[in-house]
């Protein structure tokens, strides 16, 4: 396979400097962005496959990696995004994943991890941490009891992609979840991306509001 | 201004020309009342909408340009309620006595309506900035005991790694949950209980443990039983396996399940010496005295997870 090329996008240069060392094998960088203007700027020159985006950035309007999804997501040939953040905040990792981020991992992930996960992302899959899968639960009220009886309710997760969700909050990785529940690492993915989907372009009226209730007073 | 004189004209002159005299001669009082009122609103509303943030409204009432029209507006309108005063509309002197006086309270009323909005908002204000400062002092005071105590300890032990890894792990924990997560005590919520045995057993044994929880409730005895034992699991997770291990818990109406989870290396349940109380004693006696049940489940060279699992609402249960 050929290089995945990838532009990292962090106000801070020690975070880019640590995270270009930490990925591994198979992985090129090939450009870097240190505020909103300067990461629209890198992606258009380098078109890269993958950008990894730390939530909180200076410039643009203000809205950090969201005012970057919105720059770029409109064209064409536009990367996939992998947001990286040191916030557990629910209002950030439901904001960027909604605003089109293919995944979500904090900044506490191991390097091999993190060079899986770009690899995934730019294969097109879902990354989630177990940190985002227990916030999708809770936000599509799994714990309430909530399932959706038909694929396309977007509003519910269905009981399968609940006991996905649920193995991946409890540290499994794809393959052992595939292995727990018996299915191929392929379903597993495909339940991971109808989930993000879902978390996408859900209405659900518990996640509108759902990040604003967990703000700070 | 000038749009509304013209209308009262129309008007008047519309009514002039059908010959309208049932109208009564009611109509150029109330006419000036409306005037006066609308004189008298217009500049406070102006006012209070361009400087609705700032606190010295009252002042800026009485700007010359202002002070004019509010007085014409006045004039105009206590001239009509004056007129209204003396006006018989009626023979009877009880039912005047009876409807004056609160027309003309609701005249006044109306006519000072302004002010006593804008004072109301000015209230608010003032309310809001001293909540905002006060705030702000709480947060300062929060970051110089905590963070600024934190940093300078590290200085202090710059060439101990282990010690400066420790306080920052703990400084960041600390940090985090003032920033991220609404401020709530461990009796009321199960989660923030879990939070801080997990914090206690990152610190005793050094080691990162990511907890994820799901759903939350205040902590009964149950659960408080139930937090215990996974606090139990996370330590010998911590002590004796690899990480990362990460502790899940959900709660639902029904149960709270919690997976302590590990990287290796595993061991065999089935020989664990008989006199070791951690697994026996302090994770599966106290859940199952509490009805729920717990499992271990390991092998050599694998990953081990402990799975705790409490039903809720045992106590209602008992006493039914």
């Amino acid at each position: 396979m050929a290089n995945v090329r990838v532009v990292i996008v962090d106000d801070h240069d020690v975070i880019r400097v640590g995270v270009r060392q930490s990925l591994g094998e198979g992985i090129e960088v090939v450009g870097e962005g240190r505020d909103v203007e300067s990461a629209i700027a890198a992606i258009a020159e380098t078109k890269p496959e993958v950008v990894i985006l730390d939530v909180h950035l200076p410039g643009g309007m203000g809205g950090g990696a969201l005012d970057v999804l919105d720059a770029c997501l409109k064209k064409a040939d536009a990367p996939k995004f992998l947001a990286l953040s040191v916030s557990d905040a629910a209002e950030d990792v439901v904001a960027v994943v909604r605003g089109g981020a293919r995944g979500y991992v904090t900044k506490s992930i191991s390097g091999p991890e993190l060079t899986d996960a770009v690899k995934r992302v730019a294969l097109g899959d879902a990354v989630f941490s177990p940190r985002l899968a227990g916030f999708v639960l809770d936000a599509f009220g799994a714990s309430a009891g909530d399932i959706a009886v038909v694929d396309e309710d977007l509003d519910k997760l269905t009981a399968r992609e609940q006991e996905v969700m649920r193995l991946i909050a409890r540290g499994y990785s794809y393959r052992e979840v595939g292995e727990k529940l018996f299915i191929s690492i392929k379903t597993v993915e495909t339940h991971v991306s109808a989930v993000l989907r879902k978390l996408q372009l859900s209405s659900r009226h518990e996640l509108a509001h759902w990040a604003a209730q967990r703000r700070i007073v | 201004m000038l749009g509304a004189a013209l209308l009262v004209a129309a008007v008047v002159m519309t009514a002039a020309r059908y010959n309208i005299t049932a109208i009564g001669p009611w109509m150029p009082p109330a006419v000036a009342f409306l005037t006066g009122t609308a004189l008298v609103w217009s500049p406070l509303d102006a006012a209070s909408s361009r400087e609705g943030r700032r606190p010295d409204l009252i002042v800026g009432l009485f700007s010359r340009e202002h002070l004019s029209r509010v007085m014409t507006g006045l004039a105009l309108a206590g001239g009509a309620m004056w007129w209204f005063s003396r006006w018989e509309f009626t023979t009877q002197p009880v039912l005047r006595a009876i409807v004056v006086p609160p027309v003309i309270l609701l005249g006044v009323g109306l006519l000072l309506a302004p002010w006593w909005m804008r004072l109301i908002r000015q209230v608010g204000v003032e309310r809001m900035e001293r909540v905002r400062e006060f705030e702000r002092a709480e947060i300062a005071a929060h970051l110089h005991d905590s963070v600024l105590q934190t940093l300078t300890l590290i200085r202090k032990n710059a060439g101990d790694a282990d010690t400066v890894a420790r306080l920052a792990r703990a400084q960041e924990r600390d940090l985090r949950s003032y920033l991220y997560q609404d401020r709530r005590t461990e009796a009321g919520s199960v989660a923030t209980a879990l939070a801080a045995a997990i914090a206690q057993v990152e610190d005793a044994n050094a080691v990162a443990i990511d907890t994820v929880s799901v759903g939350d409730a205040p902590t009964d005895k149950c659960l408080r039983a139930a937090v215990a034992a996974v606090k139990e699991a996370a330590s010998n997770a911590a002590r004796h396996g690899l990480p990362p291990i990460s502790v899940y818990a959900e709660l639902t109406p029904e149960r709270y399940d919690v997976f302590v989870r590990d990287s290796g290396p595993g061991f065999n349940p089935k020989r664990v010496p008989a006199d070791r109380l951690g697994i026996r004693e302090s994770i599966i006696g106290r859940v199952s005295r509490h009805g729920g049940t717990a499992t271990v489940t390991s092998k050599r060279g694998t990953r081990t997870e402990v799975h705790l699992s409490m039903p809720r609402k045992v106590e209602a249960v008992m006493e039914a």
